[in-house]
């Protein structure tokens, strides 16, 4: 009640002496101190003005910049100046040249400025020298690399799917995107839109689905025995709580099982918005026994493959016409044969099992006496629908011999006689697959589904599979056919299924079949069991046929009976005998044959293709669903895609999917996005955010330091189409990205966390940048932009330890580091470097010890300081203090002052004296490393040089950005 | 934000005092506490609760994969009468299976094939698998009721290590470093050690991280091999009077630079790299056992020799007790018998039977029991039915996470007692269930930590080890 304390519902409860009525009640363990409810109550007296957290109004459309500081370089330094003047401080003079170089060049390249770019600048005395180093550096390739550096922690992006078992995944092509996009300078509105929903962009480039990848890295599982719907849960949440906490700044994981505390999102909001992100055909755990890229995934053929594939769709087209010509051709053929049609018998049987005459765990093959049927001891032999036939237990296999292994260009068919107990919710009646979800399924199978015959042909299920389920149950407790044809068309119309000899109804369940069905380890046809997988338990089959064609309906409508009957030939229509002619007739055959092959051709081409995980949207979107507690498995009410109420209306203009998210997210009003980027990006340039909880612009975050110039920065950004070329300019050509960092007692005191930024800022340097600047000073670098993951020398001594890459893998910049997610490289994490399970905005670095071992004993380091002594003291033969001068700039981009060179002086002198006295121990030390040794030079001397050039990557100034 | 609240208040004495008390020197608390000269103020809702500590150090015997608690503990004769009968609706009460033998046709019970006594004056019950264990069986707490919502070893054995199934929460070992801080100066806080070779369902190092908490907190794995840390040793050709002539010139920049900027950041580089001095030394004082007498072979057994072994990371986890590391963490994996389990789980026991008893008794010996928490267990327990064929001679058991037994020792448990009761199938807990939760908060209290009060905040949200949950299990209490 605004003004009135007595009458205020809160006054009275956070006064309150009953615990039952304490705000904060007392087992929250918070509570206010008196300050703090004097301060309420004066809020009330002063009429409680209640106003919209500041992260959720729409961003200004024009921000005013304040005036009167004569040194501003930028509109930055006016609010900069202005809030540190509030204060009580007074910004610092510039920093020294070297200081500015070395913070632009490792904050927009993350390496060191190079002798000659120093040399180069301090010479530079033109009024925009600075713009000219910028621009340098804003055209580098090395710039785009340390963009991407810091998206990749934001993108989770590792190099193996995490989780337990951790194997390996192929996503460096969509790191290889982000390089390319960095370094084209795309739109950061492209930038976000082609990632959340480049798919469904009209007409969508290759690059513009490579780049939704991003919504893929989230961690997969493959642990056996997992429930696939509770992964695939988890992996859509992940997929929201990256777009949360990369785009809008919120934390929206609260809200998956309850309503949000703090902020104005409900449960029922997070699982609308989450729905956005399930959409795609998708398994929950991913292939054990196959390396099958989870789908949906995209091709990332070459030119020439294109080219190859090209060719092979002609070659099919022309087989397919054959085929057609020979059908045709035939016709005369056919009306003579008919006249004198000859025998009717089996064509193509390669396996017959009746299930008669067991002899103990095996059943004869009539077609071939050599290879029986083997089968466990829960199967038991009942009467069947001729002689004798089997009931199946549900965990023991019925294993055929060596029949079986058809690819997809392989026409076959297979029939027998089963009998279901009931209408079995799942039950495999026969499949050649090693496992279910362990090998996503890859082969083929016939299920019962719900009662329903079901029959696949899969590479990765589901999104990669032909599909085809009866409209009707098989009925219950009776015998029945049932025959599978297929005619290696891998589409799901060339897959059929046939009940009691007639053709049965069914409707297409999946019908994209592109890659291989053969592999994974069990190449045989076998019936009741899978691993893992439900069994067809008190399932009765009897007279099994295997063939290795589609047969024609003809044959189909005699398989029940066993045999073939002659008169069924005199008795067929002119169709069925017409088609059954064609199957025997020698130029009809030859030409499937051709056609066939075509196939085979293509395929193999395409199974050679790599391809990557992408979005792809589904026909019809998933039926989504709040889940209670966030429980895969506590379906509550139907919910359909939305944004929250707190944030800016959906567009109306806009589809209800991921591109009509993004557009809503980039709309130039929003506002939170470009808020949440442009503090991002300061966060690189100063160490901290403008809101120093960049994963956090909710009301549990810190607010910004500087409102206005968050909000005017982010306008500024939005207003030049999103360049980030140009945000970054405005930041880093300040004078308050300029200044120096020496303060005085006083200064420190008012400000010591430094928020008002009125002296410039420090912090030790990224992981990446401490290993690539020794590898750059050095000269070791290799400087190649993009491609596959390399594995330095720490690789060795992961928690899963990994052969380090011979040659130039050793010496690439550490962007490039192979990313174990369960054991990433170890030397970037001494050197906090984030894990990248979850998306992460922000570094948090301490120092420890064991950052001193890396640097001063690993192999990285040691090396790339022997290689660096033997250049320096082969330039410098008789001068070590121009070593320890050259040495000192490279490492930390200005001159030492005399009292450092003496410092540096005594210690070479005294390594030396040790070196020279144990030359051995020199010889030792050289050794680090795969790099040449400098066979030429004295050892003493280039191993004193190296300790020395050691120390001084291990002094604060090396490992720092001041 | 990562700012160590431990000792303000469970002792009445400030962090300061506290280490001093304890015979530390001040450069244990210099790098913490100039690392924490640049942070804001100590966040008010971050204060632990005000009672003195039982335990000052814990050791997780962590058993990775699952042991039966059938076949090791939890004697059910009702299984042996019921032996190769289908598990009953009644027990099973609709429950869900894990994915691996939940479509099984067929779920055959299984009675124990070993041989239990009870043993000691407690009369706790042991199978002839842990003869070493039995003798011992009088200072041990079992827990016989514990349980978990995991069903597959990832998510389960992240819960028991952060208390949440999904990854991205700091471990215990973590919590602990940020809650209490070290006790020592020259050794880290957590340590984790990793049985070599065992093969086995895959481990990872997250389960050793510092989640959300600052990365100094993550445990420092300790390898069976010369670098017994991240290039510990200085490379070849340097020794170590060599390398103090160099940090000692290190040294003499930084200081330098301090004199000229008065930036505290450089202090604690100097520390940082004191620290990593006395650490070269220091680690290797604890990894190289010639100090160690013939008896204390005797006693582990001869494995503790051979670097590696769960035997040798026993013997290591008590000289590493004795230098007031506060969280140790071993880790053997290999008790996950879904099939061959009579052969498997008999190779498990020799591995851990003997080491596990005898760090139990040489910690009591040396006075160090009292205050040091030995646990052991795993991730869950195993079915009472089979997986896979029974037949006469095998037999295997699935993951089952609704009981399972861990024991317990020293750090301020009750000695010589079983605690909770499963059914007689040990099938489910029939009372004094133990979750995660209570078990977390349990050990926290143990350490003088209130589980409600050891908060971080992340994301807007306090998180704690124990999420929302969790209840001091009062019946262990000594």
């Amino acid at each position: 009640m605004p003004g009135d304390l007595e009458a205020s519902e809160l006054h009275l409860l956070i006064h309150s002496e009953h615990e039952d009525e304490l705000m904060p009640p007392p087992d929250s363990n918070l509570s206010l101190s008196d300050d703090e409810k004097k301060l309420l109550d004066r809020w009330i007296m002063e009429g409680a003005p209640y106003d919209t957290h500041w992260a959720f109004k729409p961003l200004p459309a024009e921000v005013e910049v304040p005036e009167g500081n004569d040194r501003a370089r930028t509109p930055v330094d006016h609010f900069i100046h202005r809030a540190a003047v509030e204060n009580g401080l007074e910004p610092r003079p510039d920093a020294p040249r070297t200081s500015w170089l070395r913070r632009v060049t490792f904050d927009l390249t993350g390496l060191p400025p190079t002798l000659d770019e120093i040399d180069a600048f301090l010479a530079d005395e033109s009024p925009d020298a600075h713009e000219k180093v910028v621009e340098r550096l804003l055209g580098s390739e090395a710039y785009a690399e340390r963009m991407t550096s810091e998206w990749l922690d934001v993108a989770r992006y590792s190099d193996s799917y995490g989780y337990q078992q951790d194997k390996d995944r192929h996503v460096w092509p969509w790191r290889d995107w982000v390089l390319e996009s960095f370094r084209d300078n795309l739109p950061y509105d492209d930038f976000i839109t082609w990632q959340l929903a480049g798919d469904l962009l009209p007409d969508a480039t290759r690059e513009q689905i490579l780049a939704t990848t991003f919504n893929r890295l989230h961690p997969q599982k493959v642990e056996g025995g997992s429930v696939p719907e509770e992964f695939r849960v988890e992996y859509v949440s992940d997929r929201l709580h990256t777009f949360g906490t990369a785009f809008l700044g919120l934390t929206l994981e609260c809200s998956r099982c309850h309503d949000h505390k703090y902020d104005p999102i409900s449960a029922k909001e997070y699982f609308e918005m989450s729905s956005f992100f399930a959409n795609i055909d998708e398994a929950g755990l991913y292939s054990f026994f196959t390396p099958s890229v989870p789908t949906p995934t995209l091709d990332l053929s070459t030119p020439d493959q294109e080219k190859q594939l090209a060719a092979a769709d002609e070659a099919i087209a022309r087989a397919g016409a054959a085929v057609a010509a020979a059908r045709e051709q035939a016709k005369p053929a056919f009306e003579a044969w008919l006249e004198n049609p000859g025998s009717f018998e089996w064509n193509g049987l390669l396996s017959h099992i009746s299930f008669d005459e067991p002899k103990g765990s095996q059943f004869p093959d009539l077609v071939r006496a050599d290879k029986p049927a083997s089968s466990g001891g829960g199967n038991v032999p009942i009467e069947g629908v001729r002689g004798k036939g089997l009931r199946l237990s549900g965990d023991d296999a019925v294993k055929l011999k060596d029949v079986g292994n058809f690819t997809r260009h392989q026409p076959f068919s297979i029939g027998l006689w089963v009998q279901t107990p009931g209408p079995l919710e799942r039950a495999v009646i026969f499949r050649r697959s090693k496992a279910w979800t362990d090998a996503a399924s890859r082969g083929y199978e016939l299920l019962l589904e719900d009662g329903k015959l079901s029959a696949a042909l899969v590479h990765f299920d589901p999104g990669n599979s032909i599909r085809v389920r009866s409209r009707d149950p098989l009925p219950v407790g009776e015998w029945h056919h049932v025959t599978l044809t297929y005619d290696g068309s891998s589409r799901a119309s060339g897959l059929k299924l046939h009940l009691d000899g007639k053709p049965l109804a069914t409707e297409v369940v999946r019908d994209k079949l592109t890659r291989q069905i053969t592999g994974g380890g069990e190449p045989n046809l076998a019936l009741g069991e899978r691993f893992r997988d439900t069994g067809f338990r008190d399932g009765l089959v009897d007279e099994l046929h295997v063939f290795d064609r589609e047969l024609t309906a003809l044959e189909v409508g005699q398989l029940p009976a066993g045999t073939p009957v002659p008169e069924a030939l005199a008795k067929a229509s002119r169709e069925q005998a017409f088609e059954y002619f064609l199957s025997l007739h020698p130029p009809h055959v030859e030409a499937l044959d051709h056609l066939e092959k075509a196939r085979e051709a293509r395929g193999k081409i395409q199974d050679g293709i790599p391809e990557i995980m992408v979005m792809q949207e589904m026909d019809e979107p998933r039926d989504c669903h709040l889940l209670e507690r966030g429980a895969y498995d506590s379906r509550g009410e139907k919910v359909t895609a939305a944004t929250p109420e707190a944030l800016p209306p959906f567009p109306e203009d806009q589809p209800r999917n991921r591109l009509g998210l993004a557009r809503w997210l980039t709309a130039p009003d929003h506002p939170l996005t470009a808020r949440v980027t442009v503090n991002r990006y300061w966060q690189m340039f100063f160490g901290k955010g403008i809101v120093r909880t960049p994963e956090d612009f909710g009301s549990q975050g810190r607010p910004p330091s500087h409102p206005e110039l968050l909000d005017w920065l982010a306008r500024d950004f939005v207003a030049h189409d999103w360049d980030l070329h140009h945000l970054i300019r405005r930041i880093v050509l300040s004078s308050t990205y300029r200044q120096g960092t020496v303060t005085d007692a006083r200064s420190r005191e008012i400000d010591p966390e430094n928020i008002y930024l009125a002296r410039g800022s420090t912090h030790r340097l990224a992981a990446e940048m401490i290993r690539d600047q020794a590898l750059a000073a050095s000269g070791l670098l290799v400087e190649k932009f993009g491609g596959p993951p390399v594995r330095p020398y720490d690789s060795a001594m992961s928690f899963k330890p990994a052969k380090p890459s011979g040659g130039e893998g050793l010496y690439r910049r550490s962007v490039y580091t192979h990313w174990r997610q369960t054991a990433p490289s170890p030397v970037m994490m001494t050197l906090n470097a984030s894990k990248r399970e979850v998306c992460r905005v922000h570094r948090e670095v301490t120092d420890s010890p064991l950052q001193a071992f890396v640097l001063l004993n690993g192999p990285q380091f040691v090396e790339a300081a022997r290689v660096m002594a033997a250049k320096l003291i082969a330039k410098h033969p008789e001068a070590p203090d121009a070593v320890i001068t050259e040495a000192f700039r490279a490492l930390t981009t200005r001159e030492p002052v005399p009292r450092e060179t003496e410092i540096l002086r005594a210690l070479y002198d005294e390594q030396l004296a040790i070196f020279e006295a144990e030359p051995a121990k020199a010889e030792e030390l050289l050794k680090t490393g795969a790099a040449p040794q400098a066979k030429d030079l004295p050892a003493p001397r280039q191993a004193a040089t190296a300790v020395l050039i050691n120390a001084i990557m291990n002094f604060d100034e090396a490992v720092s950005r001041r | 934000m990562n700012r160590c609240t431990g000792f303000d208040s469970p002792l009445g004495v400030d962090r300061r005092q506290f280490l001093s008390t304890f015979g530390m020197g001040l450069g244990s608390i210099a790098l913490a506490d100039l690392t924490r000269a640049a942070e804001p103020k100590a966040d008010p809702l971050v204060s632990l609760a005000h009672h003195a500590p039982k335990a000052k150090r814990v050791i997780f015997l962590f058993q990775s994969g699952g042991p039966s608690q059938i076949d090791l503990f939890d004697h059910k004769p009702q299984l042996i009468k019921q032996h190769g009968e289908q598990l009953p609706d009644s027990v099973r009460k609709g429950q869900r299976l894990t994915g691996m033998s939940g479509n099984q046709a067929s779920l055959p019970l299984v009675g124990s094939p070993f041989e239990f006594k009870q043993h000691g004056e407690s009369g706790a019950w042991v199978s002839d698998l842990l003869p070493y264990t039995a003798k011992v069986a009088d200072e041990l707490c079992f827990v016989k009721s514990m349980y978990t919502e995991a069903i597959n070893h990832g998510p389960g054995v992240t819960f028991m290590q952060s208390g949440s199934q999904l990854a991205g929460r700091p471990s215990i070992g973590s919590w602990l470093d940020y809650g209490l801080g070290s006790l020592n100066d020259d050794l880290p806080s957590f340590v984790v050690m990793v049985t070599k070779n065992k093969g086995g369902q895959p481990l990872v190092s997250r389960l050793w991280g510092s989640g959300f908490l600052p990365g100094k907190h993550d445990g420092v794995r300790l390898r069976p091999d010369k670098n017994a840390v991240l290039y510990l040793n200085s490379p070849g050709g340097v020794a170590r009077t060599d390398r103090r002539k160099l940090l000692d010139r290190l040294r003499e920049l930084h200081e330098f630079q301090l004199e000229q900027t008065g930036d505290p950041a450089l202090e604690t580089r100097i520390a940082q790299y004191e620290m990593a001095f006395n650490m070269q030394k220091s680690i290797p004082g604890v990894t190289d056992l010639s100090d160690e007498p013939e008896s204390t072979f005797k006693l582990y057994g001869e494995d503790a020799r051979k670097p590696g072994t769960f035997a040798a990371h026993c013997l290591l986890a008590r000289r590493l007790a004795e230098r007031d590391v506060r969280f140790i963490q071993l880790y053997h994996p290999g008790w996950d018998q879904h099939d061959n389990l009579p052969g498997a789980i008999r190779t498990q026991c020799r591995e851990t039977d003997q080491p596990s008893a005898a760090l139990v008794q040489d910690l009591k010996a040396r006075g160090l029991l009292e205050d040091t928490l030995v646990i052991w267990g795993g991730e869950f327990g195993r079915t009472n039915y089979c997986q896979g064929k029974l037949t006469a001679t095998n037999f295997g058991r699935d993951h089952h996470p609704r009981c399972f037994t861990m024991w317990m020792a020293g750090g301020g448990v009750k000695p010589g007692i079983s605690h909770g009761v499963t059914d007689d199938f040990s099938y489910n807990v029939v009372d004094g269930g133990v979750h995660i939760h209570d078990f977390h908060a349990t050990l926290l209290h143990l350490l003088g930590i209130d589980h409600e009060r050891l908060t971080y905040k992340y994301q807007g949200r306090h998180f704690r080890l124990t999420d929302v949950h969790g209840h001091v299990v009062k019946d262990i209490l000594a």
